[in-house]
C-alpha cells in the first residue's frame, strides 16, 4: 500500500491520513477515527476497521490483537428516522432549553 | 529522575487544550499537557459542539458566553480551519406558555446586548424552511453557531506544539503532592515536577482535586446523540436540538441523564430523540440514522463554570465547566491572563471555587 491507498471508502481516508494520525499520538482505531473521520461514514467502519487496526499494529510494532477494538454504535445498520420515531419511549430524558432558561432566570431573582 | 516544567495542565480536552494554546502564545516553553487517554476520547469528542448563547440563563451567563463566541472568528484565523460556522441559532416553540417564556428571556438578553428576536410562525419558517409548520414561533439570534470539535482540538494541539508545548498521552496521573513550592505529579509512566498546576480534566477533575485535598463539585451527566447519513443541505441554522455539519450529517440530541460513568447509548433515549427530530424537522423522517453515541458532560453543582485560582494552595488552578465548546477561547484567554499574573479582562470572581465553601 502506498500513502494514497484509500483505507476508508466512505470518507476517502488514505494510508497517509492514518499514518499522520498515528504520528500525532493516536493509538487506537477510535483515536484515528476522531482525527481523520475514517470509520465515521455510512458503513461505520465495517470496511476499514481491520485495515486501520493493522496499520496501527504495524507502526507500533505490536500484534493486531493488542490494538483495542473500536466501540460499536447502535444501530448496526442504518435505519430510517421514522422507524426509530414510530415507537413511544417510556422515559423522558429530554430537556427543554426554554424551560431551563426560565427556571434559571427565576432562581436569579 | 523527574522531568521539570513550569506549568502542567492535566486534561487535554477542549478546556485543557484551550488553556495550553492561549498560554503558549505568551509563555513560549515549559508547558506540558497530560491526558490519561488521547484527546477527544472523552467529553470533547462526543458533543454536537454548538457555540450557544441565546438561551443561556441568567443573562449575565449569556453575556459571558457571547464574549467567547466573539473570539471564535479570531481564533480560527490564528490556528487554522476549525469549521467554525456562525450559523445563527433558532429555538422553536410549540405552546403559548413557551412563547411567553421566550418574550421574557428575549427581554433579559437584550438588556445585556445580545441580538435576539421572538419570531412568529411565518417569520420563523421564512428564516428556516425546514422547520415544522406546527411550530407556534421561534427565538432567533445571529450570535449562535457551531464548530467541529475534532478540528478544534486538533488545531489547538498543532498550534500549541508549534509554540513549544509538550503533550503526554495515555499517561494517567496517579498522585499529586506539593513540596517546597513545587508540585510533584506522578503518572503511570513518569514523575513530573512543576511550579504551576492546572486541573482541567472535565468530569475527572473531582478525582484529581481529591489528590490535593480539595473538592471540585462536578458530576457527569450523560447526553445521547443520533447522527444521520449525509443529507443535502437541509437546515441553515443551529437549532435548539440539532445541527447539520458541513459534510451533511445531521446531529440530533438534547437529553440529560444522571447515569454516572456510563457512556452506553440506550434505545429509549434514541427513540425519544428521533421523535423530537421529526417533530422539529419533518423532512428528517426519511433520513437514515447511522449511529448513536453518548457523551459524559461536565455538570458543576450549580451548573456554572468553576475556574480560577484555588485559594490555600499557591499556584494551583482549576477549570471545570459545562458548555466547554462555547466557552473554550474565553476560558483559555482569561486563565492565561490570570496565570501570567495580570488582571483578567473580564471579572471572574463569581466563577471562583470558593463559592462552594
Amino acid at each position: 500500500m502506498d500513502k494514497s491507498t484509500i483505507v476508508c471508502r466512505c470518507e476517502e481516508i488514505t494510508v497517509g491520513d492514518v499514518e499522520n494520525a498515528i504520528a500525532q499520538g493516536a493509538e487506537t482505531f477510535d483515536d484515528v477515527k476522531r482525527l481523520t473521520r475514517g470509520g465515521m461514514g455510512l458503513c461505520q467502519g465495517k470496511t476499514c476497521r481491520t485495515v486501520i487496526s493493522e496499520l496501527i499494529a504495524q507502526l507500533k510494532g505490536e500484534s493486531v490483537a493488542a490494538v483495542p477494538v473500536p466501540r460499536l454504535r447502535m444501530p448496526l445498520r442504518p435505519i430510517p428516522m421514522e422507524i426509530l420515531a414510530a415507537n413511544q419511549s417510556g422515559t423522558s430524558a429530554m430537556f427543554d432549553l426554554l424551560d431551563q432558561a426560565s427556571r434559571k432566570e427565576r432562581q436569579e431573582k | 529522575m523527574s522531568r521539570e516544567y513550569d506549568t502542567i495542565i492535566i486534561g487535554g480536552g477542549i478546556i485543557g487544550n484551550g488553556i495550553a494554546y492561549h498560554l503558549s502564545e505568551v509563555q513560549s516553553d515549559g508547558i506540558l499537557v497530560l491526558d490519561k487517554n488521547y484527546p477527544l476520547s472523552g467529553t470533547s469528542g462526543s458533543t454536537q459542539a454548538w457555540i450557544w448563547i441565546h438561551s443561556k440563563s441568567p443573562s449575565w451567563y449569556a453575556e459571558f458566553s457571547l464574549y467567547s463566541a466573539e473570539l471564535y472568528g479570531y481564533l480560527q484565523r490564528k490556528i487554522g480551519d476549525i469549521e467554525f460556522d456562525r450559523a445563527g441559532g433558532i429555538s422553536p416553540f410549540f405552546t403559548e406558555t413557551e412563547r411567553e417564556q421566550a418574550f421574557k428571556l428575549a427581554e433579559c438578553q437584550a438588556e445585556v446586548g445580545i441580538e435576539i428576536q421572538v419570531l412568529n410562525r411565518e417569520d420563523a419558517l421564512a428564516r428556516e424552511p425546514a422547520l415544522s409548520p406546527k411550530i407556534l414561533g421561534a427565538m432567533y439570534s445571529p450570535a449562535d453557531g457551531n464548530v467541529n470539535p475534532m478540528r478544534l482540538v486538533e488545531q489547538y494541539m498543532r498550534a500549541s506544539k508549534k509554540n513549544g508545548v509538550t503533550f503526554e498521552y495515555y499517561n494517567p496521573v496517579t498522585g499529586i503532592e506539593k513540596q517546597q513550592g513545587s508540585f510533584i505529579v506522578t503518572t503511570a509512566k513518569t514523575v513530573f515536577r512543576c511550579k504551576k498546576l492546572i486541573l482541567s480534566a472535565g468530569i475527572w477533575t473531582r478525582e484529581l482535586g481529591k489528590l490535593l485535598g480539595i473538592d471540585v463539585p462536578v458530576k457527569p451527566v450523560r447526553g445521547q446523540i443520533i447522527i444521520t447519513e449525509p443529507l443535502a443541505p437541509l437546515m441553515k441554522h443551529t437549532l435548539s436540538i440539532m445541527r447539520q455539519t458541513s459534510n451533511g450529517e445531521v446531529l440530533v440530541g438534547n437529553s440529560q441523564e444522571n447515569a454516572g460513568i456510563d457512556r452506553r447509548s440506550t434505545l429509549d433515549v434514541m427513540i425519544e430523540t428521533a421523535n423530537m427530530a421529526v417533530k422539529y424537522v419533518p423532512d428528517l423522517a426519511k433520513a437514515k440514522v447511522v449511529r448513536g453515541f453518548s457523551g459524559l458532560r461536565v455538570m458543576p453543582e450549580d451548573e456554572f463554570p468553576i475556574f480560577g485560582v484555588v485559594p490555600g494552595i499557591e499556584n494551583l488552578y482549576v477549570a471545570a465547566l459545562h458548555s466547554g465548546i462555547t466557552l473554550s477561547p474565553l476560558i483559555g484567554t482569561l486563565m492565561t491572563e490570570l496565570i501570567t499574573g495580570g488582571e483578567t479582562s473580564v471579572p471572574i470572581d463569581r466563577f471562583s471555587i470558593t463559592r462552594f465553601a
